[in-house]
């Protein structure tokens, strides 16, 4: 069973240096000159199932990115943990994209790639976290769909049952290819690259694609295709509260509660 | 002049040091602790591509040159530095097997040892020390087709779990190198030292009695050992014992730049302290001036030149890589005061890791005189 | 803002039990109909599930449009897409609240790609504000590890979808003598909508030996439990919080947690959501691992401890008086109602 597999991933700021991040307050961009990159750590646990798939039955996995051009760093990174092919949808117009104009993107390009038996995302990114793109893509593409898969159980050639998570359990889904999973970090574990392939990469390149070469028209992509955008972004205050709870035990218990779902931690 | 790691260098360092984060910082402690070889994390380092990376592909070697080794075991030491240190003794006969050894034997230990489910020691130093080699004892005779062996080597790491050691014995006027296996006759692992650092790795004696040796054991001409194992040394040892430093000496720093960023004292911070701030700096800038030392002459070996091309420049990353990692290990004491002392916070193990350095591949000393009598010639 | 169009608030039950997060929309939902003058209606997909309606409107519903079916028992991928895009389509509500749980991350971008609306991912507040001279829903979404707060507007299209992040607005009010309308609509289920993927079994357990390293909670016991002799009540604080047990090393000492749970600098380094100190003074080699965490709650009885410079949130007290009470006050808060 010859399978062809796409999986999507995010260049994202190193979250251990997240603190790091400032805002320039007179045009409101964020900062992040000098924080290092990585591939967002679901995406490599979205790119290892691909790789298992790919080694057990057979087939081929591409990886697919939208980003600046650093992000080929992150499609290098790819291609060196076992992927076949890299591409990176690269563009000024695919700027200040939401989640439904990163949809878009992605779809086109997949217009162009062919047909692709099982589509593989991190369940979120470690930076915005939205989880939307994925069911967003398969939407667009018309494909099923499952979120917070835990683990994958190949039933036939064409059948797949899933476990996904919930709050407090999980659920079974059954699905047919072709499907599009957004798996979490309890499906695997990640391999390395290894020095042999890490040398093996310079021979394969990834592709960089513009707009026009994905034939994306322009008001779906982009800004212009985003439905949503920012108004504004504000700096959270950093630093710890040191609030001592007043009161005999219960009011001091109560006031704590009533904090922490202030602050949302409850 | 381009002074860019290259693309699959900086691939190599980000795969090596989420290994070493990953799979070899949750163990170090325990590890260390036990001090018992670790062979689970060579095999895994094996299979990641980095035993052999000065190895050649055709013998089962990733051929990724000096630097990389520079860069992968100054990742390894930064959080267990005997692992590194293996990196160091393990790749020595690799290379003379590589440089000096026939097809046979290339074919026969190179692609094991390539993927760590082998390992290899090298003996040069003898009882009456490692800095003047010419004045050993052991001596090889010729008897027929096979070499009879007797002598003693000691200080020699890892000789216990090694497969296959090579060692230098006296061949009539001259020297020559030999490979033994374990468990040939006549050869024994006599003593385990007692190590104050590094102490994952035994460091041991062996004894060869009798032990014959057939001619296909002898690494290149006969005669042709002394050359054989100091250009061995220096190429692989040296730089080796400088990257095991720098990764000591940035383990420190930033174990150290973390805990002041972190404890707080008067209210602040201590790294907002002018005191503290200095030793850090000490420390920052001290680690750029030896990481570029080691980095350019590690390059300059991937580009052709030999140890004897190279060897003021060898000797000073030794000299200074491992000079830094011990003024690092102790600036890193005082920044922590009594948490430095406690193994948790791993600065004090760097620091006995670092002292078994000063004499690892030629002291501190032997580099002085290497660099002085080249300078005042 | 000037769409009269409904705000939804979309329920989510499993097996009759309602999701808390859709009563702290019900008290979102309400106070912004109310600003904007406009109905506030819910949307129950599910099978039997009257009962839950009526909760809903207890909880300041004013219409429920109830999708009742067999086949709906379960959360089902496109059976619910497909007949949410549709009522929504139909009725072209303004604003649509789902919550962010697992099925709602989901459900929510599914509904929104269909009808090629503005989807909002988890925000933690919603309010009508003032963008360029003009009225807007904002929406309030963390970014970048809680760093940064990003306020977003969907200025078009309509309705504009909004996930909230559960457990951070208050829930609704309860009163059951409020009157809704509850609306019937008969769901059109088809078989294609399972041919692709059906839902075959939900399995609910209660959140037990959560990893430390993915609990978005972690509940740490320290020297000071000594107090309460034993280490259960860590355990039932950390069950009620959905959360992950962990110790200090005097803790693991006594070996009331083993190695692998261990907190600090030899031990294991964790950023949860929230992390809970009970019983810890705050040795530096136990807070660096947990420095990273959103928030911190400490109890411990020394008010002097270093623990609470590092705290969000201090209780200084007796642990077997505190402790006690705190999960009275959480289970109160936090269990799960059956209806």
């Amino acid at each position: 069973m010859w399978l062809e597999i796409l999986v999507c991933i995010k260049q994202v700021p190193h979250p251990d240096h997240f603190s790091e991040i400032r805002l320039d307050v007179g045009s409101g961009h964020i900062i992040r000159e000098g924080i290092p990159a990585i591939i967002n750590p679901l995406d490599r646990n979205a790119l290892e199932e691909g790789l298992r798939v790919r080694e057990r039955f057979s087939g081929r996995v591409t990886v697919i990115s939208m980003g600046p051009p650093q992000a080929q760093k992150a499609l290098e990174e790819a291609l060196a943990m076992g992927a076949d092919r890299g591409i990176l949808l690269c563009d000024m117009a695919f700027a200040g994209a939401d989640t439904l104009a990163t949809a878009n993107t992605l779809f086109y390009a997949i217009q162009k790639l062919g047909k692709f038996d099982l589509i593989y995302c991190g369940n979120e990114t470690v930076d915005s976290g939205t989880a939307q793109v994925g069911p967003q893509l398969a939407e667009l593409l018309d494909i099923p769909q499952v979120s917070g898969v835990q683990e994958v159980t190949f039933s036939d050639e064409k059948g797949l049952e899933v476990r996904r998570a919930l709050e407090h359990g999980y659920m079974k889904v059954r699905l047919k290819l072709p499907a599009l999973l957004c798996v979490t970090r309890d499906i695997n574990r990640p391999r390395l690259p290894t020095v042999q392939s890490i040398m093996e990469v310079v021979q394969k390149k990834p592709i960089i694609w513009k707009a026009e070469d994905i034939g994306a028209p322009p008001e779906s992509i982009g800004l212009k295709g985003s439905p949503t955008c920012a108004a504004g972004v504000y700096e959270h205050k950093a630093g710890r509260r040191r609030e001592i709870m007043q009161g005999s035990t219960e009011e001091k218990v109560q006031r704590a509660v009533a904090r922490l779902k202030e602050l949302g931690a409850i | 002049m381009d002074l860019n790691l290259s693309r699959e260098h900086e691939m190599l360092r980000d795969m090596v040091k989420e290994f070493a984060d990953s799979e070899l910082a949750p163990r170090a402690l325990e590890l260390d602790n036990k001090g018992e070889f670790f062979w689970e994390q060579v095999k895994r380092s094996g299979q990641l591509g980095l035993i052999g990376v000065i190895n050649s592909k055709e013998y089962g070697g990733t051929a990724m040159g000096h630097l990389a080794r520079m860069i992968l075991i100054e990742e390894i030491s930064r959080v267990y530095p005997p692992m590194g240190f293996f990196h160091q003794t393990g790749n020595l006969l690799m290379y003379a097997i590589e440089t000096f050894g026939s097809d046979e034997q290339k074919k026969k230990y190179l692609p094991a040892l390539c993927k760590g489910e082998k390992v290899s020691a090298f003996a040069l130093t003898e009882a009456t020390g490692g800095s003047d080699p010419a004045n050993m004892q052991t001596e090889a005779t010729l008897e027929g087709d096979d070499y009879v062996v007797n002598g003693r080597k000691s200080w020699i790491t890892a000789v216990d779990p090694a497969d296959v050691v090579g060692f230098v014995a006296r061949t009539g006027d001259k020297f020559s190198a030999f490979i033994v296996e374990k468990g040939t006759p006549g050869f024994e692992v006599t003593r385990r030292e007692e190590t104050i650092g590094l102490r994952s790795l035994p460091v041991n004696e062996f004894a060869l009695t009798n032990c014959r040796l057939p001619k296909e054991n002898l690494i290149g001409e006969e005669g042709r050992g002394l050359v054989c194992a100091l250009t061995t040394i220096a190429t692989i040892g040296r730089t080796g014992a400088a990257g095991v430093a720098l990764g000591i000496a940035h383990g420190c720093y930033e174990i150290a730049l973390k805990f002041a960023k972190e404890r707080v004292l008067y209210g602040k911070p201590i790294a907002v302290l002018q005191a503290i701030q200095f030793m850090l700096v000490d420390m920052n800038v001290e680690i750029e001036a030896a990481k570029w030392l080691c980095y350019s002459t590690a390059w300059q070996l991937d580009q052709g030149k030999t140890s004897r091309d190279l060897a003021v420049d060898i000797a000073r990353c030794k000299l200074y890589a491992v000079d830094v990692a011990n003024r690092c290990a102790y600036k890193a004491l005082d920044i922590m005061g009594a948490y430095g002392l406690s193994p948790e916070y791993r600065v004090i193990g760097l620091l006995r890791d670092a002292l078994e350095l000063g004499v690892a591949a030629g002291s501190q000393e032997i580099m002085k005189i290497t660099i002085g009598a080249t300078i005042t010639r | 803002m000037s769409n009269s169009g409904e705000i939804w608030v979309i329920g989510e039950q499993h097996q009759g039990r309602l999701e808390e997060v859709s009563l702290e929309l019900l008290s979102k939902g309400t106070a912004l109909s109310q600003r904007m003058g406009v109905t506030l209606s819910a949307v129950l997909l599910g099978d039997e599930v009257e009962e839950v309606a009526r909760e809903l409107v207890f909880h300041g519903a004013e219409k429920i449009y109830l999708l009742e079916d067999a086949r709906l028992r379960y959360y089902q991928s496109e059976a619910y897409a497909r007949l949410l895009a549709g009522v929504i389509k139909e009725h072209e509500p303004q604003i649509v609240l789902i919550g962010a749980t697992e099925i709602g991350k989901e459900l929510a971008p599914r509904v929104a790609a269909k009808l090629r609306t503005g989807l909002t991912a988890h925000c933690i507040d919603l309010y009508v504000g003032e963008v360029d001279d003009a009225p807007h829903l904002i929406h309030v979404v963390p970014g970048w590890g809680g760093n940064l707060v990003m306020h977003i507007i969907c200025p078009q299209r309509r309705p504009q979808v909004v996930t909230v992040k559960p457990g951070v607005l208050p829930k609704a009010v309860r009163d059951d003598t409020k009157k809704g309308k509850i609306i019937r609509v008969k769901p059109d289920v088809r078989d294609e909508d399972f041919r692709r993927i059906e839902t075959v079994e939900v399995v609910e357990e209660p959140p037990k030996g959560k990893s430390l390293e993915s609990a978005d909670v972690v509940v740490c016991g320290g020297w000071g439990m000594n107090a309460l002799s034993d280490f259960s009540k860590v355990q039932e604080l950390a069950d009620i919080l959905g959360g992950a047990v962990a110790g200090t090393r005097p803790a693991m000492d006594k070996g009331w947690v083993d190695e692998a749970r261990m907190i600090g600098q030899s031990g294991k380094t964790v950023s949860p959501g929230l992390f809970v100190s009970l019983g810890a003074s705050g040795a530096m080699h136990y807070i660096t691992g947990f420095m990273g965490s959103k928030v911190i709650l400490a109890v411990d009885q020394n008010p002097q401890a270093p623990i609470f410079q590092m705290a969000d949130i201090g209780v200084v007290g007796d642990l077997r008086e505190v402790i006690p009470c705190l999960i009275e006050e959480l289970k109160k808060d936090r269990m799960p109602k059956k209806f």
